[in-house]
Order: structure tokens, then C-alpha cells, then sequence
């Protein structure tokens, strides 16, 4: 008697799905570490300015201040005086001075020196010169030494 | 006589998983193509403390570029000097300065002028986009491809000068 023997079967795995799915977590970290890179405030409206490039070295430590305006749903200016914004909290530039202090404290305590954290400045483009300048000098103060201005990079 | 079909219409099912997983793919790439934030650039501010004088053991070899930006009342720019020259207000006057700083270093990454530093003084209440646009300026600028062509790598600010009766 002829015996057939069976042909052992191929298991063809499907590779479209898993690919599908690979590229779906792609776009999503893509998306989600976009969110993560911007700490700015929506009542901030930058300086536009062409040569404005994102830096291609990012600063160890950077600390992120927010000036502007209070402003309406068209950006009507509420107040005529700029703020420092943070979340859920203003304060008057003049009088930022102190949390400067406590910053440096912080940084301190975490065994980094002031002098290494990079003190980005998201001004508003109307708020007067002179504010940016004694919030500049309130952080030399607290011995922050460098600082970078942000601007809106403008579209050729 | 009866008439019977002999072929049954066949129900054809549309494969639908592959249609959902284009569309997503499509929905994922305009999402990241669009532009929810606008993309934000820097510039680099140098401002050390301050030295005490007698620390400074070397003059510099150039002298500091100094530009100064005059306000009116209400924040907009009266007039942009390049030293004592007057550039203008508009935005030609910035062009002028860019030109200007590159004729004062020679060439954009010449070593002899790589350490001149320019002190921005602004009056108190001029609109900061001015100031920008003056550090722009100083900076350098693009060139065809795209990429920051730089004059001067240090810029600072000259200490603010509160106005009269100011808080």
C-alpha cells in the first residue's frame, strides 16, 4: 500500500498588520514628543523674524519665561502692562526678581550651577525693551549669565 | 416554461481593513504635516555679571559695535544709529545695518573680528520686535540655501535707562 506522506504546511505570517501598527506608534511618539517640546503661552505673540532658527544643539538646562499681555479672544490688549506668566499665576516683571531667587535655589539644591541654565525669553513683541532688559538683569542677579530670545521664524 | 438562472449572483464583501488602515495612515501624516505651532527660533544673548575693571587685564582689540534704537512715545522706532551714523526707521534701516556690520568684520567667520561684540541700546519703552529685528541684523543673515550666514557671535544689551518719574 502507497503511503502519502503529508507535505509539512508553510505558516505564511501576515506582515501587513504588525506593519500598520509600527507605523501608527511611530506617528504617535512623533506627535506626542511635538506637544512635549513647547512650553509657550498662548497670550504670548513672539517677534517674527527670518534669521529666527531653532537651535541645533538644545542647552542642558533651560528655564522658560513667558512676558506678555493680557489679551481678548480677537488679542486685544486687556491691560496696558505686561505680565510674567506661569501657570495659573502672574506676576508683575519688576517683581519677578524673587522667584528668580527661588530658581536659583532650586537649581542649587540640585547640585547645578546657575550659570549653566540658559534663561529663554518668549517676550511678547510689544512689551517695551526696557522690561526684557531688568528681567535680564533680576536673572544676572540671581547669577544666571546666559540667555536666548525667542522669535517666530519668519516664512520666505 | 420555467426559466431558471443558473448562475447566483455572487455577494461581493469589500475588504474594509485595509481602506481603514490607509486612512489612518493619511489622517497621521496631515496631521503632522500641519503646522499647529509655529516653529520658534533663538538668539543668543552673552551677559556675564559684570567684572570688576581692575579684572580686565587686556583692552579688546576692537572696539564694541554700538547700535542704538530711539523710540517715540508710543513704541515704534524714530531712529536706528549704527554709532553716530543714522540708518533710518524702516526696514531698510535694518537692511543698512546688516551691510554695515559686514563691511565693519570684512567677511562673515574672519578670525581677527570673530571677538567683536555689539552693545544694543534701546530706549525703554521701544517695542521689543525692534530689538529683534536689531540682533537679527547684527547676527548675520541667510544665505540662497537656506543656512544662518553669521557676522557677530556676541551681542549684548546696554543697561536699561528707566525713564524719568518711571517705577
Amino acid at each position: 500500500m502507497r503511503i502519502e506522506s503529508e507535505k509539512p504546511a508553510v505558516a505564511e505570517v501576515d506582515m501587513t498588520p504588525m506593519i500598520d501598527i509600527v507605523f501608527q506608534l511611530i506617528a504617535f511618539f512623533m506627535v506626542i514628543t511635538n506637544f512635549e517640546q513647547t512650553e509657550a503661552d498662548e497670550r504670548v505673540k513672539l517677534p517674527v523674524d527670518s534669521l529666527a532658527r531653532p537651535p541645533k544643539v538644545k542647552a542642558a538646562h533651560e528655564l522658560y519665561i513667558n512676558i506678555g499681555f493680557e489679551r481678548d479672544k480677537t488679542g486685544n490688549k486687556l491691560l496696558s502692562n505686561p505680565f510674567v506668566f506661569l501657570p495659573g499665576e502672574k506676576f508683575r516683571v519688576i517683581d519677578y526678581g524673587r522667584k528668580l531667587q527661588q530658581e536659583k535655589r532650586l537649581y542649587r539644591a540640585r547640585g547645578i550651577d546657575p550659570k549653566e541654565v540658559t534663561i529663554i525669553i518668549r517676550s511678547d513683541a510689544e512689551v517695551p525693551t526696557g522690561l526684557v532688559q531688568e528681567l535680564i538683569k533680576l536673572a544676572q542677579d540671581a547669577k544666571f549669565e546666559k540667555f536666548a530670545l525667542k522669535a517666530i521664524q519668519e516664512n520666505q | 416554461m420555467k426559466i431558471r438562472c443558473r448562475f447566483q449572483a455572487e455577494k461581493i464583501t469589500p475588504q474594509m481593513a485595509p481602506m481603514i488602515d490607509v486612512v489612518f495612515q493619511l489622517l497621521i501624516f496631515f496631521m503632522l504635516t500641519l503646522r499647529i505651532v509655529e516653529s520658534e527660533g533663538d538668539f543668543n544673548i552673552n551677559m556675564p555679571a559684570h567684572i570688576p575693571s581692575q579684572m580686565m587685564t587686556d583692552a579688546p582689540v576692537f572696539p564694541d559695535i554700538k547700535v542704538r534704537l530711539e523710540a517715540m512715545p508710543d513704541g515704534s522706532l524714530r531712529m536706528l544709529y549704527l554709532g553716530p551714523n543714522q540708518l533710518g526707521n524702516d526696514r531698510q534701516a535694518f537692511q543698512e545695518l546688516n551691510r554695515q556690520i559686514l563691511t565693519i568684520i570684512g567677511k562673515p567667520g574672519n578670525p581677527l573680528t570673530k571677538d567683536i561684540e555689539v552693545e544694543i541700546d534701546a530706549d525703554y519703552n521701544l517695542g521689543f520686535q525692534h530689538v529683534i529685528s536689531a540682533v537679527s541684523a547684527c547676527t548675520g543673515r541667510l544665505s540662497k540655501q537656506g543656512q544662518v550666514v553669521r557676522y557677530v557671535e556676541k551681542i549684548k544689551f546696554a543697561p536699561p535707562k528707566r525713564p524719568a518719574g518711571g517705577a
